[in-house]
């Protein structure tokens, strides 16, 4: 064969047995991407010898929602992570500010569509504080008793995505069946299944019926047991444990420094739950613990969550035996408007801090309104946790760390 | 509201408080300039009487002729959540210290205060868009920006009075849209 010299073959070197490929591939460190403009762009867009880019999402299953990850990989190891969110960003800041008190509320609503209610509460509780109003005991009562109803069917569900991250789909069908009887129960209560729309300012939109209480009761009467057999399916299988153990291991200083909050904090052995750190509603008349582990790794994290839920359960029927009487809703003028100020409220969610802050003008609508996340904090996390692993434990560490990415994407 | 808290953050910060020490329900508000964020924030994560070790959140704010950024903090040594203000941001051009060097975990809260009103952290490493496409050229959150449908407002008010002196008498959804347009431009 003869070679044309007019059009050199650019793979040439490549066919030449006395050029090393390896030489060839290391003067030519590839940019993926026009330039990073940021630091970290340049550094996670330049590839090195046998690094190659994958990208995971946003239409995988186990991204829990529409989560696109760029991996960095060198063969089956994870090198680099950059998360892109975004798919689901609806704007809620922006159209709260848009509409009135009232209305902003169920905008909050399907933020984090697994636990709305700990969505509701926040900015309702920052307003109510706007507004100095005080809310019946009752009704705190209610919402103290629906949340944590709530909390439960979301460590359900988030244990059953656990197991489904990692390949066992069993856990998963259970977990709903969990879930789909605390979701009739809470239909009963506020009239719709997923987003509740229940909380008010100055109250909740209806008070306990029968319907909720006996389904309740029912439930209660065997929910522990329900639980713990749940948990027998996951905690002594083997391979779960051997795989969750030592994964994705999080201590307490790098916990604070990422922000973290909720069940995760915990796990990694920091005591902080905004239930007992800075009390709100009727939880300093309640008597419970707060749950910690010291190991902060996978199975910590999971193994914290069903301890939360029995802590939750405890809660349920602290509220079911306290529950005062009185009126369930504050009076209350059909267009509120604040006085000019500002209000930061914070509730604990089942994936941590809920937290709003609100700016009022002295009109009918919020000037301001921020709405902290916890699950958008998490979700920095996996870029930290996951180099060094194998690809598949990224999404062991991420279905550990429970990101919701309707939370996310605000 | 926590008395010793304020006697402490006046002793402490004093000529650095650009207004009084505000307190409502259980929330301390203590104002500062963007030049002083590095330091007070470190102040109040370091020092063992203030130990403000948990960033409870960071947000901008947009007044309509300054921007703000607002750090929420959390510490044992209190019984209120603290809110500092790094007041003053020229609307033009916000810049503000970046507060990545305490908290990791600031760098997609600030992430998302750039994406929505423009405000530059310097010393965050990763400043781009996060909710927003990369070539997406206006930021979202602004007072001057304005939705192009307005049917959600109340009926109660009308049209809001910052909204009033931007856009003409008889602004139409269409032309505000196009107003929207025409700034971004």
């Amino acid at each position: 064969m003869t070679t044309d010299a007019r059009t050199p073959n650019p793979h040439a070197a490549l066919d030449d047995p006395s050029v090393l490929i390896e030489d060839v591939v290391r003067e030519s460190i590839v940019e993926a991407v026009p330039i990073g403009r940021t630091e970290r762009q340049a550094e996670f867009y330049t590839l090195r010898d046998g690094e190659m880019l994958l990208n995971m999402g946003p239409q995988h299953p186990s991204t829990h929602g529409v989560l696109r990850v760029v991996l960095k990989i060198d063969g089956e190891r994870v090198v680099d992570i950059d998360p892109v969110i975004g798919y689901l960003h609806r704007g809620v800041e922006k159209l709260c500010e848009n509409a009135d008190y009232h209305q902003a509320i169920c905008y909050t609503d399907p933020l984090e569509y697994v636990s709305s209610l700990f969505c509701e509460w926040a900015p309702v509780m920052a307003f109510e504080k706007l507004l100095d109003v005080e809310v019946p005991r009752r009704a705190e009562y209610i919402r103290v008793l629906s949340t944590e109803l709530n909390r439960v069917a979301s460590h359900a569900l988030t244990m059953g995505w656990f197991a489904l991250d990692l390949g066992g789909l069993t856990p998963v069908l259970y977990s709903f069946i969990e879930r789909d009887e605390i979701m009739e129960m809470l239909t009963a209560l506020t009239g719709q299944k997923l987003l509740f729309n229940y909380m008010r300012i100055g109250g909740v939109n209806g008070d306990l019926n029968h319907e909720f209480m006996s389904r309740l009761g029912d439930w209660m009467s065997r929910a522990a047991r329900h639980i713990e057999s749940n948990q027998g399916l996951l905690n002594e299988n083997e391979i779960l444990v051997r795989r969750a153990r030592g994964l994705g291991i999080l201590d307490p200083e790098t916990a604070l420094r990422m922000a973290v909050t909720g069940p995760n904090l915990r796990a990694s052995g920091v005591p902080f739950d905004v239930r007992r750190a800075h009390p709100y509603s009727v939880f300093p008349e309640l008597d419970f613990d707060i749950p910690t582990r010291q190991e902060g790794d996978c199975l910590a994290r999971y193994l914290l969550r069903i301890d939360e839920i029995k802590q939750s359960l405890r809660i349920i029927d602290r509220c079911l035996h306290q529950l005062p009487d009185g009126p369930v809703m504050a009076r209350l003028p059909r267009l509120v408007r604040p006085r000019p100020g500002r209000a930061f409220a914070a509730v604990e969610g089942p994936r941590g801090m809920y937290a709003a802050y609100v700016i009022s003008d002295g009109t009918d609508q919020p000037f301001r309104m921020r709405i902290h996340d916890p699950s958008f904090v998490h979700l920095q996390l996996v870029g930290l946790m996951t180099p060094g692993n194998l690809v598949a434990d990224t999404m062991a560490i991420m279905a550990s760390l429970d990101p919701v990415m309707g939370g996310v994407d605000k | 509201m926590d008395r010793a808290l304020r006697t402490r953050l006046e002793r402490r910060f004093g000529e650095r408080l650009t207004g009084p020490v505000r307190q409502r329900h259980d929330e301390t508000e203590i104002r500062i300039t963007a030049a002083d964020v590095t330091e007070v924030v470190r102040s109040l994560h370091d020092e063992p009487e203030l130990d403000f070790r948990l960033l409870a959140d960071l947000c901008g704010v947009d007044t309509g002729d300054r921007m703000q950024v607002v750090y929420h903090l959390w510490s044992a040594t209190t019984v209120d959540w603290l809110r500092v203000v790094a007041d003053g941001l020229d609307r033009e051009s916000p810049r503000v210290p970046s507060a990545t060097f305490l908290w990791k975990g600031a760098e997609w809260m600030e992430r998302e205060a750039y994406d929505m009103f423009g405000i530059v952290f310097e010393g965050n490493r990763d400043l781009r868009r996060i909710y927003m496409p990369d070539d997406y050229a206006s930021f979202p959150l602004r007072k001057d920006f304005h939705l192009a449908d307005d049917s959600s407002r109340s009926p109660g008010l009308g049209v809001r009075p910052m909204e009033e002196t931007l856009a003409p008498a008889d602004a139409t959804p269409a032309t505000l849209l196009r107003r929207s347009g025409a700034e971004r431009a």
